[in-house]
């Protein structure tokens, strides 16, 4: 690692400009293109992002507040959880824990900067973790074992029995740096008397862990405050959903990204919800006119991405759907399961939805516990890829609901579990009559496949296809 | 003696199999040391570990895993594919890992394509990342799960007395198991590593009544050997190593392994099960809370603990810590291992490697041998 990373503490740095960016249209607008060309490589998401109105400032600012929330943690006196996307932090802010998502910074650091998240990618494999690792952990884990990162206090993952290389990260990283860890566990089956109580069991576990490094008390009025702020996003959601379907869809490429990353950052909590409001009017907009959310106007193509995006580097990924007339029709980390969710009504999926229910702790915790086990990831490859309400199972499902043209798997050479099922996935979605086409670049490491070879090879795939 | 040990260790059809086999009994393989033999062997079956030892490519086993899989389960579903496990009558696969896991679909799918392929009885045995109240509780349940599918398919009878028998047989496989250890730890152990791995290894792919026997004439005769003086002591640690030839490689001529921490090895037999109370909780206790692999995540800590207790039971002077290529797990866990223990001023070498055919031979040889250069160099100072 360079002595000039060491300098100051990542999320510092990253808060500041975050910050600085979420300022950029205070002035004028002559005042705003000026200062792009002091930020020649983070201006290509700034433009972008700010590019779409109230939605897109309201999300930078709210990756600001993040940032901020976590650099004066400590001085605030709250205590510091790094935990992954596909928990839901809403246990946390019931707590007055500051979560610490690694994936999502990981993605504001190849946003945000030309190197991305090199340097501390690299620096994993200095202190012992494989190179082979996914590299969406790998990416910001790597500061806080250089002890660059504020200080953390303890280690939270739900993916055991999900993601070996995420739960490992996690557990390699406690070990490392000495700090207590608890996992949630998550048994191969979604639904069933014994996978319920499994959840709830390993959620109270979760709870009494949560009380003894804090050592306050769950409070229970609280955690009520933030279930109602959870389903009126899960509401708003639900809509942007069904929005999308409309033919064009209205709902602009970017905003896919934008609702997982505001629920990953801040679920439960009005931020969140503000983001999906200003998101939400504007598809709405859109609709009354019948008009696309493409930038250019015309919806050539409806794609389907079954795993995850690119986010190597900066939003080139998006760019190119938006300049290539390819709506994006959302992925596996837009979605949640919750009862009004459009895909559970329309493939009457009512019994994996999960529930709201505030009568007492227990059913409370109850409810904590099937949010956790229907997130992104958690929820569809968990047990075998075509098992009852897995990922086959799901991405058919979505990519019907969607009118997709086209199916597309990209993730992260890291990312074992889906490696080794998503042939089977692909031939299965083929038989279906959906092109499906396996990305081999990482989403967060462009030095594995360069962006211009990533996309040279997706073009390529759509003229073989003859999709365009 | 050595010589039924190798063959048992060596051969996937071997004798033993073939002759069980001929008296009309049936076979069932299992992907993982989390599964309990003593299932089986109360339902009048042979447990047989899968291996893939002996694939010389992988194209079937690439057909249907993607690129960035582990090469051991992708060499199990070739041998599945070219018909080298017809003579299995099941398969049980747990989440070992990621990769072993996902062997399920892909063996499945291969099934459907190769005619023959799959056996007929295929289970996922689901085990939990974690010891406590309630994973012992589904662990079990998943136990019975096993035991009543074993028991329709093959129309027997799994009694609890029967299971408490097959304990007792593997217990006293294990108590076997202890004191050959022993032998193999002592300052001149009557056999080198590469002996010890097809001992062990051979206790997985044959009767446990004629692996005890033949094991307590083993250790009656290697009581009575003189020992191998005078090389490097080491120990070998990581992921699954089935292949004994890895470790004569490693051994060349200056050099032991006496001792180990590997699935395929002292963790696959360390730890008696309770033969008092409920059979099916004991065993499900056992198999969960005594397998020290790092899929147990945030149990780090105990298991250097034990590595380090192992390392001076042992007089070892080094530990090669192996992983196979995309085994994160053990990858990881030996980074951790390397940082602590050197620390602790235990050499270690950390080696990665393929599971397979021993391409990598002679890369892997310079390694080792450099290794035990250091290793020596510090003896002589010392």
């Amino acid at each position: 690692m360079r002595k000039e990373t060491r300098e100051y503490k990542f999320d510092w740095m990253l808060w500041n400009t975050f910050a600085s960016a979420a300022r950029l249209k205070s002035g004028t607008d002559k005042e705003f293109r000026t200062m792009l060309k002091y930020i020649p490589y983070f201006k290509g998401i700034v433009e972008v992002v700010l590019g779409t109105g109230e939605p897109g400032q309201k999300f930078i600012e709210i990756c600001a507040q993040y940032m901020e929330n976590l650099t004066f943690a400590k001085e605030r006196g709250k205590k510091t959880a790094i935990t992954t996307f596909c928990f839901s932090p809403s246990i946390f802010y019931a707590m007055d824990i500051v979560p610490v998502c690694l994936e999502v910074i990981s993605v504001m650091m190849t946003f945000a900067y030309k190197r991305g998240t090199a340097e501390f990618l690299d620096y994993c494999n200095e202190a012992g973790f494989t190179e082979t690792s996914c590299s969406s952990q790998r990416g910001t884990i790597g500061a806080y074992l250089a002890g660059i990162g504020t200080d953390v206090d303890m280690f939270v993952t739900d993916t055991p029995g999900v993601c070996d290389t995420n739960a490992n990260a996690f557990s390699f990283a406690a070990a490392y740096l000495d700090k207590p860890f608890f996992q949630l566990d998550m048994p191969p089956d979604l639904t069933g008397t014994r996978s319920n109580e499994y959840h709830r069991e390993d959620f109270k576990a979760l709870i009494r862990f949560l009380e003894a490094q804090t050592g306050k008390k769950l409070d229970p009025e609280r955690l009520k405050e933030n279930l109602r702020e959870l389903a009126r996003q899960d509401e708003i959601i639900a809509e942007l959903e069904d929005l999308a379907r409309i033919v064009p869809s209205p709902v602009p490429v970017s905003y896919n990204m934008m609702v997982y990353a505001s629920r990953f950052l801040f679920a439960g909590m009005p931020e969140c919800t503000g983001v999906l409001e200003s998101m939400r009017k504007v598809a709405r907009e859109n609709a009354a006119k019948n008009i696309s959310g493409l930038s250019g106007g015309v919806e050539k193509l409806r794609a389907f991405f079954c795993y995850i995006d690119h986010y190597a580097q900066n939003m080139q990924f998006w760019q190119m759907l938006e300049g290539n007339g390819i709506c994006y029709q959302g992925n596996i980390l837009s979605h949640y399961w919750s009862p009004n969710a459009p895909y559970v009504a329309d493939y009457h999926k009512e019994e994996v939805a999960y529930n709201i229910d505030m009568t007492d702790m227990d059913s409370l915790i109850d409810s904590l516990g099937m949010i956790n086990s229907r997130m992104p990831m958690i929820k569809s490859i968990r047990g075998p890829y075509d098992a009852p309400n897995m990922w086959l199972e799901d991405t058919l499902a979505l990519a019907k609901m969607y009118s997709a043209d086209l199916i597309v798997y990209n993730g992260t050479p890291g990312c074992r579990n889906t490696w080794g099922m998503v042939k089977l996935l692909a031939r299965d979605t083929e038989k279906a009559g959906y092109p499906t086409y396996i990305m081999y670049a990482d989403a967060f490491d462009a030095r594995v496949q360069s962006w211009e070879a990533t996309e040279e090879r997706f073009m390529e795939f759509l003229k073989v296809r003859r999709l365009v | 003696m050595m010589k039924e040990f190798f063959e048992a260790a060596t051969a996937l059809n071997n004798k033993f199999v073939t002759r069980w086999k001929l008296n009309g009994k049936k076979v069932v393989g299992y992907t993982c040391s989390y599964v309990p033999d003593e299932i089986f062997h109360a339902a009048g079956i042979l447990p047989f570990r899968i291996r893939g030892f002996g694939a010389m490519d992988t194209t079937i086993g690439d057909t249907y895993f993607g690129p960035f899989i582990c090469s051991l389960p992708k060499c199990m579903l070739q041998l599945a594919g070219e018909g080298k496990f017809n003579f299995l009558d099941g398969a049980i696969i747990t989440p070992g890992c990621d990769s072993m896991r996902r062997l399920d679909e892909c063996w499945r799918k291969a099934g459907k394509d190769i005619e023959g392929a799959i056996p007929p009885f295929f289970f996922h045995y689901g085990v939990p990342h974690k010891y406590s109240d309630y994973t012992v509780k589904w662990m079990t349940e998943e136990t019975r799960r096993l035991i009543a599918a074993v028991e329709e398919h093959f129309s027997v009878k799994i009694t609890d007395d029967d299971l408490t028998k097959a304990i007792k047989v593997y217990n006293h496989s294990r108590m076997l198991l202890d004191r050959f250890e022993a032998l193999r730890t002592l300052d001149a152990p009557p056999f080198s590593g590469e002996d010890a791995l097809a001992v062990i290894l051979a206790g997985t792919t044959m009767p446990r009544e004629e692996y005890n026997k033949l094991l307590e004439q083993f250790i009656a005769d290697a009581e009575k050997t003189s020992g191998i003086r005078d090389r490097v002591r080491l120990m070998l640690v990581g992921s699954a190593n089935d292949d004994v030839e890895l470790v004569r490689v490693m051994e060349g001529g200056k050099a032991i392994v006496v001792a180990d921490n590997l699935c395929f090895g002292s963790r696959f037999y360390s730890d008696q099960v309770d033969e008092e109370g409920d059979p099916v909780l004991a065993l499900s206790r056992r198999y969960l809370g005594h397998n020290d692999c790092p899929r147990m995540y945030g149990d780090y800590r105990r298991r250097l603990e034990i590595l380090t207790q192992k390392v001076a039971k042992a007089k070892i002077e080094g530990v090669i810590l192996q992983n196979i290529r995309f085994c994160d797990l053990h990858g990881s866990e030996n980074g951790l291992f390397e940082r602590d223990m050197e620390a602790r001023g235990i050499p270690c070498m950390r080696l990665e490697r393929e599971y397979g055919p021993l391409v990598e031979t002679g890369r892997m040889k310079m390694r080792v041998d450099a290794f035990i250069e250091r290793i020596q160099q510090r003896r002589a100072v010392a």
